[in-house]
């Protein structure tokens, strides 16, 4: 299973730089706003529960006040009766003023009133309004209120509701009242006796006003019940009463007044008990909690709503700044690509101030790339080049000519020693330049060939100069480039000492100089001004008027090459005196290895041994 | 590139089509919610029998979210004058009809008729097929049960036998399905325990009703089937035309309960009318929910009351639902 999600996640994981912001900024902004539209949601449905709480504990105490006040009016009606009437009056001959004044209160609170009566102590009916005829046997003892009046005489006592089950109705009507009842003190024939005052009070007064607070609907609900849980008014009475319905009276009766949460029947809701003071009545408030869920349903749509509509916007802006941060990345790298593939010369330059300085350096980088090629490629041509020019200078034909044309005079002129001596010379001149095809000689070689070279060219010159050789023997055993000192040694001649009638002299030198092995040339011939000296190296176009046709740049060119840019040829002259062209190098031990390194292009480490 | 474009479109589509559906829904949900609206066709619906039929019909519409209708009709009422009421209420979109059937021939396939295009609930038996039991879904009390524990009761006051005490039953009318099986229960309730039935009449609404019933030769028992018959009885039994006959019956009104109050009848058996009542509107809504639920056919309970017991808290409870 895992190794599934991971394989679906490599599929749609995103790649590019673009998606990737955005995948992140997306998620970062719809994480944080739905944390956000839950917290608001909770909240709002908490502050939303709170405010229907107490919206409805103000309504019920304003219901409760309203019963209160009905309950007071129903005593104060008592009250009037008791002492007003009743004591004021004997039954014996004033029962008409005590008619009167029932009349009288009943008339006043007719709406509220379902009628009025006075028993005595044995249950007989002494005065009643409306008059009306009394059932055949009530036996009103019996009944609750009664009961209840008689067994706390100093208390007023509230009913539950009932059927009035004391005057013949015609109509066939039976009324459902709540009889307030007392003990009071009444005089028949000047005899004080006891007797009892009952008030029944309409139901539907009671029933009226508690169902103006009750909404019809599923939604919050009240209903009243006495101090011992028993049912005054709900909007279910009968369902109640048929088990169609059932309510937790008995545990709201319980309650002092406040809120409290319960779970009844599988449901959880919230109770409101709010106490009818004197009666000890409950007047309870219900709210199911799916009342608090069904009035947030509207606000849940809006909040999801306003939630997808923000990350809708969120989507937007995350795209448009994603790609403006990414674009000039992305065309940066197209263009590096492009580059690299050769299809455009230029790198994209653009966007933000960090990404034109990376362009710029990568444009930078690509150029000096380019110009290090350029100058590796010019400085393997001018390798080959040099290389070639030496290969040619070995065998340069005209040389080869004079110096066999003179070996051929000698021996016509029986001059063996020196014809010899020349060829010997040619020999070793040949195995030299050759040197098995390496570049990289000993000093001592060099010299050798140097020798070799100017032996023969004596011979040709007949002895017209003299030339010596003064070499530190430290540098013989020394790494050199081979064939350096004879175009050295050719220009000395050409351009120094030829002409001069015997007095030319060239001096060859090698020392040790600051690490570096130094081989000079140096003739006393006619010299050059300082002009030509600084045109020498640099004049690369120059057309050689004599000799093996190898100039000093060439040679100049093949010591950088190996050995690098610090070394190469120093030109001194004096016009008149003579030149003097030496030869820095630096002083690497020849070894087969080191040799190898050199002839690769690379150093060895042995400079300055 | 192009994929991240793809997945971006693709995403603010997706969200797109969400805040429309929610927009849809809360539009929706903002209008007017789906009232079912119930009709009942009841005969004479102002009649105090049916006080607590439709008090039980007014608190089921109130707790299930209902819009009750209950169609005005006369004391008597032909097939033909209950098939348009019927077609009445559906053409007024009522999402269900309870019916109180008529007696008729043409009865049953007038209500199969209707039944086709709304739920028809009925309130009483139409004519019982043998063999056949609800043809039609009905709540109502259990008739014969009801005549069997009259009989009962009434054998209860003479210890068990009548001996050559004789009995007069007095119905509204013979057709009715009801009175017919609370007569059955009641013979057979009654067996041979002696008493005869001396006559049995029916037309007992009204003066006629009166006329009819002094006309008849005194018995012991009146035995009223009907709330008509047994208000008959007792205005009679009041007026001492009834030669001293105990009457015992089955009825559902205030007034019945009043001559019972009184001493003018014996024992009364009383259907559960509110239950009924209830029960039949809870039935009819929720036929109209999503998906046609099978009507039930299904009796509600009778209590029997006495003069002693009528005030009793339970007893209390039913004069309130007659009183409503």
């Amino acid at each position: 299973m895992r190794s599934r999600y991971s394989s679906f996640w490599e599929k749609v994981k995103p790649t590019g730089m673009q998606s990737v912001i955005m995948l992140v900024f997306s998620v970062i902004s719809i994480s944080i706003m739905l944390i956000l539209g839950i917290v608001m949601y909770l909240r709002f449905s908490a502050s939303s529960r709170q405010e229907m709480i107490q919206s409805t504990q103000k309504l019920m105490e304003q219901a409760g006040e309203n019963l209160e006040d009905y309950l007071i009016g129903m005593r104060q009606i008592s009250d009037a009766l008791y002492y007003n009437v009743i004591k004021e009056n004997d039954f014996s001959d004033q029962d008409k003023e005590i008619q009167r004044g029932m009349s009288l209160l009943y008339a006043a609170n007719r709406d509220r009133l379902k009628s009025i009566a006075i028993y005595n102590q044995y249950g007989s009916l002494m005065a009643a309004e409306p008059v009306a005829s009394q059932k055949e046997d009530p036996d009103v003892t019996r009944q609750d209120w009664y009961v209840q009046a008689v067994s706390e005489m100093e208390n007023m006592h509230f009913s539950t509701p009932h059927i009035q089950n004391l005057f013949d109705d015609d109509a066939f009507r039976y009324y459902w009242v709540i009889s307030l009842s007392r003990v009071v003190e009444l005089t028949n024939y000047g005899e004080p006796q006891s007797g009892v005052l009952l008030v029944d009070m309409d139901y539907s007064g009671i029933s009226r006003m508690m169902k103006q607070i009750n909404a019809p609907a599923n939604g919050p609900y009240y209903y009243l019940c006495d101090g011992n849980g028993r049912i005054i008014y709900h909007m279910r009475q009968i369902q109640i009463s048929n088990g169609l319905f059932r309510e937790n009276s008995r545990a709201a009766a319980a309650h002092r007044d406040g809120v409290y949460d319960e779970v009844f029947e599988g449901e959880r809701r919230k109770v409101i008990v709010n106490t009818i003071s004197y009666t000890g009545w409950k007047l309870v408030g219900v709210i199911p909690y799916s009342v608090f869920t069904s009035g947030m349903f509207d606000t849940r749509y809006f909040i999801v709503m306003l939630m997808l509509l923000m990350a809708m916007m969120l989507g937007v802006v995350n795209r448009v700044v994603s790609v403006r941060i990414s674009s000039p990345i992305l065309k940066l790298n197209t263009s590096v690509i492009e580059y690299e593939a050769g299809e455009k010369p230029e790198i994209y330059i653009g966007g933000s101030m960090e990404i034109r300085h990376l362009g710029h350096s990568i444009q930078q980088s690509y150029e000096q790339i380019d110009m290090l090629m350029r100058k590796i490629v010019l400085e393997q041509t001018e390798r080959r080049k040099s290389e070639l020019e030496a290969l040619q200078s070995q065998i340069h034909p005209h040389f080869l000519y004079n110096t066999l044309d003179s070996i051929t005079w000698m021996i016509e002129g029986e001059k063996n020693d020196e014809a010899v001596f020349m060829i010997s010379q040619l020999a070793k001149l040949f195995r030299i330049s050759l040197s098995k095809g390496r570049t990289v000689i000993r000093i001592e070689d060099e010299l050798q060939h140097a020798v070799s070279y100017m032996n023969i060219l004596k011979v040709r010159y007949k002895n017209s100069f003299s030339i010596s050789f003064d070499v530190a023997p430290e540098l013989l055993s020394c790494c050199t480039v081979k064939l350096i000192l004879q175009p050295l040694l050719e220009n000395a001649i050409h351009y120094g000492v030829v002409g001069m009638d015997d007095c030319g002299e060239i001096v060859v030198t090698g020392r040790v100089s600051d690490k570096m092995a130094v081989l000079s040339v140096t003739d006393n011939g006619i010299g050059m001004s300082a002009e030509e000296v600084s045109c020498l190296l640099t004049d690369s176009g120059r057309v050689h008027g004599h000799g093996s046709g190898v100039g000093l740049v060439n040679v100049n060119n093949r010591i950088q090459i190996l050995f690098g840019k610090e070394y190469g040829l120093v030109i001194e002259s004096e016009p008149d005196e003579g030149t003097t062209v030496s030869i820095h190098m630096p002083l690497i031990p020849y070894t087969e290895e080191n040799r190898k390194i050199l002839e690769k292009g690379q150093r060895t480490g042995n400079e300055g041994w | 590139m192009k994929d991240g474009k793809k997945m971006f479109v693709l995403f603010e589509t997706v969200l797109a089509v969400l805040v429309f559906t929610l927009a849809f829904l809360m539009l929706r949900g903002s209008g007017e919610k789906n009232v079912p609206r119930i009709s009942v066709i009841i005969r004479n619906p102002d009649d105090d029998q049916w006080s607590a039929f439709r008090y039980g019909l007014r608190m089921a519409a109130q707790d299930q979210g209902a819009e009750l209708f209950v169609v005005s009709t006369g004391e008597t009422m032909t097939v033909a004058e209950e098939q348009e009421a019927i077609e009445r209420e559906i053409e007024n979109r009522a999402d269900a009809v309870i019916v109180q059937p008529v007696f008729g021939d043409d009865s049953e396939e007038m209500l199969r008729r209707a039944g086709k295009k709304v739920p028809v609930l009925l309130v009483e038996d139409t004519v019982r097929e043998e063999g056949k039991i609800c043809p039609f879904p009905v709540i109502k009390p259990d008739d014969a049960a009801m005549g069997r524990v009259l009989a009962e009761e009434l054998l209860k006051d003479f210890s068990g036998g009548l001996g050559e005490r004789t009995i007069g039953i007095l119905m509204e009318t013979a057709q009715s399905v009801s009175v017919t099986d609370r007569l059955r229960g009641f013979s057979e309730a009654l067996g041979d325990q002696g008493a005869g039935i001396v006559w049995s009449v029916s037309g007992s609404r009204g003066e006629e009703g009166e006329m009819l019933l002094k006309a008849q030769p005194g018995v012991d028992f009146v035995i009223a089937m009907d709330d008509s018959s047994l208000a008959t009885a007792g205005k009679c039994a009041s007026a001492n035309d009834l030669h001293g006959a105990l009457v015992y019956g089955i009825a559902g009104s205030t007034e019945a309960v009043y001559y019972l109050d009184t001493g003018v009848v014996r024992c009364l058996v009383v259907p559960d009318a509110f239950s009924a009542g209830y029960q039949s509107l809870t039935a009819a809504v929720e036929s109209t929910g999503g998906f046609q639920r099978r009507l039930p056919c299904r009796t509600v309970a009778h209590t029997v009351l006495r003069r002693e017991n009528l005030f009793s808290e339970k007893n209390q409870e039913i004069l309130y639902t007659m009183s409503q």
